[in-house]
């Protein structure tokens, strides 16, 4: 009777924890603040009961009203305090279990999993996998849980990956995603990708933990955002996320650099110290220099180093300075059509290189360079997803089965390799990208969902299907994975009605 | 495409591709010669993307290319049009403002 107040509180305590996790406008501080008092209130009321308790020698009692009472509203600040900075696995692993009745082992495996990528030991690693893997079928909290297995290792590129492809699953524990969320906001402000971090805000992909709402403040502030945060509002939301020593930096406006371009040089014309044979030659290989010199190169450079080039080996002045020099050298019959074809391969085997490195598209310029890229690009990147879609279907016929989370894995692999390529490719690739990636990707939904019951990458596998079979209008692909993914997904969250 | 620019033969011997044949030996000679006693002047050669280490290997690479008059005219292909060479490794470019590289430690994650 006497618990009745104190559950009722709890019991708001988690709902305007929930509610917050569900918006990103005012409320936001409302639900923060109410959450805030209300966890303040159960912790002190746990406590003066614990400590009564403890005063006439019922300390086993007192302690389990420390566990069940005091631990849970206290859980975020403990465990990000004192649990992940000391990486108490298993410590982590149990406050986080008191948090939620609702499948509390996901949030749960998922703070120990944090505690582990501070401190990883490989007992810590190993006791983490077990209980992971006992988890079946495969949802959102086993890949969050296996990305920060990987961060643990230092592996910033599957983390990220694999925190992404989070998004993907139909199961969703708010807990986790907030985990997942707050990972790849970090990430991004870590890398100054603020555009990507202002993209995810906007599309609210995840729910916001307080650090990731202030992140995402920063991030629309500084790629000038139609409605950024005020001074103000800003400055409140760095009061309510953790680690404001740390953030307190990113409050003030970035200084921004001069520009500083490694910029290269076309070789001298008339009056330079060294005149250039043919006029159109010099800036061909200076756009192709400064394109191989850039770290992020664009398709406007590439663009630009197509287009010299086709320019240059097509120029009559090119053909006849060749012409006389193979004269005066002696060179052997048939060298300046030789050198030519020689020197558009080799510009084209570089030009391929760093569109692929970059994920770039072929640009439209015709001609020796233009058109080999383009056909370079295409074929190299329809082969590799054809094989790669290939050996992944293969794998239903000789019955070599996987582990849940090592086929979300390899499917994800080849979803962000398909996707880098079309969107290098553009539409005509996808087009021809699209009946290999739905025949496979459909084949092994089905062996996912009918022989493994892994409803929900399954129904990830068809979700995705649909969205590209409406991007390049396969009207019978449409239809099928619209079925497919009509049916109900059970998961561990309950039963996620298909849309 | 950088390696026909960088290790261009012309640019290896450290000569203009107007040099005749005998110039091209006799400068060989010399920088093997030089090169065998260690001489510090002759252990780099300048190249546009800044400069690379010369090895005897690749000066008797670079003689041996100049003797075909095939591959003597592709070398003069890209050494001519080349863009000037330069003794030191260009800037890099500056990209986006980014905050301290140990912000994701000091925000509680890792890697």
């Amino acid at each position: 009777m006497y618990a009745l107040p104190f559950l009722v509180i709890m019991r708001l305590h988690r709902l305007a924890l929930d509610a917050r996790r569900r918006d990103r406008t005012w409320r936001y501080y409302a639900y923060s603040v109410v959450a805030g008092t209300l966890a303040a209130i159960l912790a002190v009321v746990a406590l003066l009961a614990a400590y009564a308790m403890w005063e006439v020698g019922w300390w086993p009692l007192a302690i389990a009203m420390l566990v069940m009472f005091v631990a849970p509203p206290l859980q975020p600040v403990l465990s990000r305090r004192i649990f992940v900075p000391l990486g108490l696995v298993r410590t982590a692993f149990w406050a986080g279990h008191f948090v939620s009745m609702d499948d509390s082992d996901a949030y749960a495996l998922c703070c120990a999993a944090w505690a582990h990528a501070r401190k990883p030991t490989p007992a810590g690693e190993a006791w983490i996998t077990a209980r992971r893997d006992k988890r079946i079928p495969l949802g959102d909290s086993e890949i969050v849980v296996t990305a920060l297995l990987a961060a643990g290792r230092g592996d910033v590129e599957t983390t990220r990956q694999l925190m992404r492809s989070a998004s993907y699953m139909v199961e969703n524990h708010p807990l986790v995603r907030e985990v997942a969320g707050e990972w790849l906001a970090v990430d991004a402000a870590e890398r100054g990708a603020w555009a990507e971090l202002h993209a995810s805000a906007i599309s609210a992909r995840y729910p916001a933990s307080a650090l990731t709402y202030f992140l995402e403040g920063v991030a629309a502030r500084r790629v000038d955002a139609k409605k950024p945060p005020g001074d103000f509002e800003l400055r409140a939301r760095w009061l309510l996320a953790p680690h404001r020593r740390a953030t307190r930096m990113l409050l003030r406006e970035p200084a921004v650099a001069p520009p500083r371009s490694a910029t290269i040089e076309a070789a001298p014309g008339e009056g330079g110290a060294r005149q250039a044979a043919v006029a159109s030659l010099p800036r061909a290989v200076a756009a192709h220099l400064e394109l191989s010199q850039t770290r992020k190169p664009s398709l406007d450079a590439l663009a630009e180093a197509v287009t010299a080039w086709d320019a240059a080996l097509v120029d009559g002045e090119t053909q006849k300075w060749l012409a006389r020099r193979a004269l005066e050298l002696d060179a052997p019959l048939g060298a300046v059509d030789r050198a030519i074809r020689e020197v558009a391969l080799a510009v084209t085997d570089d030009l391929a290189r760093l569109a692929d490195a970059a994920s770039l598209g072929a640009p439209t310029a015709h001609g020796p360079v233009g058109d080999a890229l383009a056909r370079r690009l295409r074929h190299g990147r329809l082969d590799a997803l054809e094989s790669g879609f290939t050996r992944w279907e293969q794998r239903r016929h000789t019955g070599s089965v996987r582990a849940p989370i090592d086929e979300w894995r390899e499917w994800v692999a080849l979803r962000t390799a398909y996707e880098a390529a079309v969107s290098a490719g553009g539409l005509e690739l996808r087009r021809l990208a699209f009946p290999h990636a739905y025949s496979k990707g459909t084949s092994m939904a089905v062996w996912l969902w009918n022989s493994r019951n892994e409803y929900a990458l399954s129904h990830a596998i068809s979700a995705w299907l649909r969205e590209e079979a409406m991007a390049v209008g396969d009207t019978e692909a449409i239809e099928l994975c619209t079925r497919n993914c009509k049916l109900n997904v059970p998961t561990r969250t309950g039963d996620v009605r298909g849309a | 495409m950088a390696p026909n620019v960088v290790d261009n033969p012309f640019l290896v011997l450290g000569l203009s591709p107007d040099v005749s044949r005998i110039e091209i030996e006799r400068e060989a000679h010399k920088l093997l010669g030089m090169l065998e006693l260690g001489f510090a002047d002759v252990q780099t050669y300048a190249t546009p993307l800044g400069p690379r280490p010369r090895t005897a290997e690749a000066v008797r690479a670079a003689v041996a290319a100049l003797r075909d008059p095939y591959q003597r005219l592709v070398a003069e292909l890209w050494a001519r049009h080349a863009p000037p060479v330069k003794a030191s490794a260009p800037v890099e470019t500056a990209e986006e403002s980014r905050p301290a590289p140990s912000l994701r430690r000091a925000l509680g994650w890792r890697p």
